[in-house]
C-alpha cells in the first residue's frame, strides 16, 4: 500500500516542464503564469474528486488500492497540467490519466488484465430470454424489471467486480461515467472495434453475473435444470 | 435484414450511438419488425441505467478526501498511518 506523498514531491515537478518535444528538448515555455497552476489544478480536480474516486473504486475492486490510484492519477495530472491547462477536456483527461496509472500498477504486479480470449463473442446468454423463461415473478406485469429492482448497490457492485477487468473497464467509462465509445477507446488505447467487442463480452459477463448472483442468493427461485436424485 | 441474435448483438453499440450509419439502419428496420427484440432494447436502458445508478460516484471517506486537499495544497500533512 502506498502512503500519501505530499512533499517534497509536488512543487518542483509541478514547475518542471515535459520533456516532450520530438528530440527531446524541453518545449518551450507556453506564455501561462506560473503562479496559479497549482490552484487551477487543484479546482479542477475538486470538481472531479467524486467521480474519479468512483472510477478508481471500481476499477481497483478495494478501497485502499482506489486511494492509491488516486494518489497516483493526481500526482501525474499536477506534473502534467502546466502543458495541458484545457479545464474543458480535464474529466477525459484525468480518467485517461487513471487508466494508464491503472494500467502500469496492474502490469507491476503482474496482475493479468485478460485472463480470456478477448475476442471471442461465445457468450450468448441472454439475461432478457432466461427471465422470460424462468418466469420467476409468475404475476408480475413486469417481469423484467421487477428482476432488476432486486438489485441494491451492494449487489451490483458484487456483480460488476466479478467482470473480467479487461471488459469491465470499458462498462464503466461507457455506461457508468458517460463517455463517448470513441473516447473511451483513445482512453484504453485501443481501436473502436475492440472497445464495442469488448462492450458487448462486458455486457454478457454482467447479464450472466446478474442472473447467477441472483439464484445463488436466492433472489429468485428456479426450477432445478440438474434434475433432482 | 439481419436476425434477431445479430440485433441483439448490436443494441449496446446502438445506445451508446457508436454504429455506423449502415447498421443502425439495418437494427432499426429489425425493430420495426420484432416486437421481442424491441422489448429487449429496452430492457437493456433500464438495465444500463441500474449499473449507472448503482455504481456511480460513491461519496468519497472524509479521510480521504482530506488527504487529497492536502495532496493538492502541498502543505504537507498528507500520509496514511
Amino acid at each position: 500500500m502506498l502512503g500519501w506523498i505530499v512533499e517534497p514531491l509536488i512543487a518542483p515537478r509541478i514547475a518542471a516542464p515535459l520533456a516532450n518535444e520530438p528530440d527531446g528538448t524541453t518545449p518551450p515555455p507556453t506564455g501561462a503564469p506560473e503562479a496559479g497552476t497549482r490552484a487551477d489544478f487543484a479546482d479542477i480536480a475538486r470538481d472531479h474528486l467524486d467521480r474519479l474516486y468512483g472510477f478508481c473504486l471500481r476499477m481497483t475492486g478495494n478501497p485502499s488500492d482506489a486511494e492509491d490510484l488516486l494518489q497516483e492519477t493526481l500526482l501525474r495530472g499536477m506534473r502534467a497540467w502546466p502543458e495541458v491547462r484545457e479545464p474543458a477536456r480535464a474529466r477525459p483527461w484525468l480518467f485517461a490519466i487513471a487508466t494508464n496509472a491503472w494500467r502500469d500498477t496492474a502490469r507491476a504486479r503482474a496482475r493479468e488484465l485478460v485472463t480470456t480470449t478477448l475476442d471471442d463473442d461465445a457468450d450468448e446468454f441472454s439475461l432478457f430470454q432466461t427471465i422470460a423463461i424462468e418466469d420467476p415473478f409468475p404475476y408480475s406485469d413486469e417481469l423484467h424489471l421487477d428482476f432488476l429492482r432486486l438489485f441494491g448497490d451492494e449487489d451490483v457492485q458484487a456483480v460488476f467486480g466479478s467482470i473480467n477487468p479487461a471488459f469491465r473497464l470499458p462498462l464503466i467509462l461507457t455506461v457508468v461515467h458517460g463517455f463517448a465509445c470513441k473516447e473511451a477507446a483513445a482512453m484504453l488505447d485501443i481501436p473502436l472495434g475492440t472497445l464495442l467487442s469488448r462492450l458487448h463480452r462486458g455486457r454478457k459477463q454482467l447479464e450472466r453475473g446478474l442472473w447467477e448472483y441472483a439464484v445463488a442468493n436466492s433472489l429468485v427461485t428456479v426450477t432445478d435444470e440438474e434434475g433432482d436424485e | 435484414m439481419i436476425d434477431c441474435p445479430e440485433a441483439v448483438r448490436r443494441m449496446w453499440s446502438y445506445l451508446e450511438r457508436a454504429l455506423e450509419p449502415t447498421p443502425t439502419d439495418e437494427l432499426e428496420t429489425h425493430l420495426d419488425t420484432c416486437q421481442r427484440c424491441c422489448g429487449e432494447l429496452e430492457f437493456n436502458r433500464h438495465l444500463r441505467a441500474m449499473v449507472a445508478e448503482h455504481e456511480g460516484a460513491p461519496n468519497v471517506p472524509h479521510e480521504v478526501r482530506a488527504r487529497v486537499d492536502a495532496l493538492l495544497a502541498g502543505d504537507g500533512k498528507g500520509g496514511r498511518a
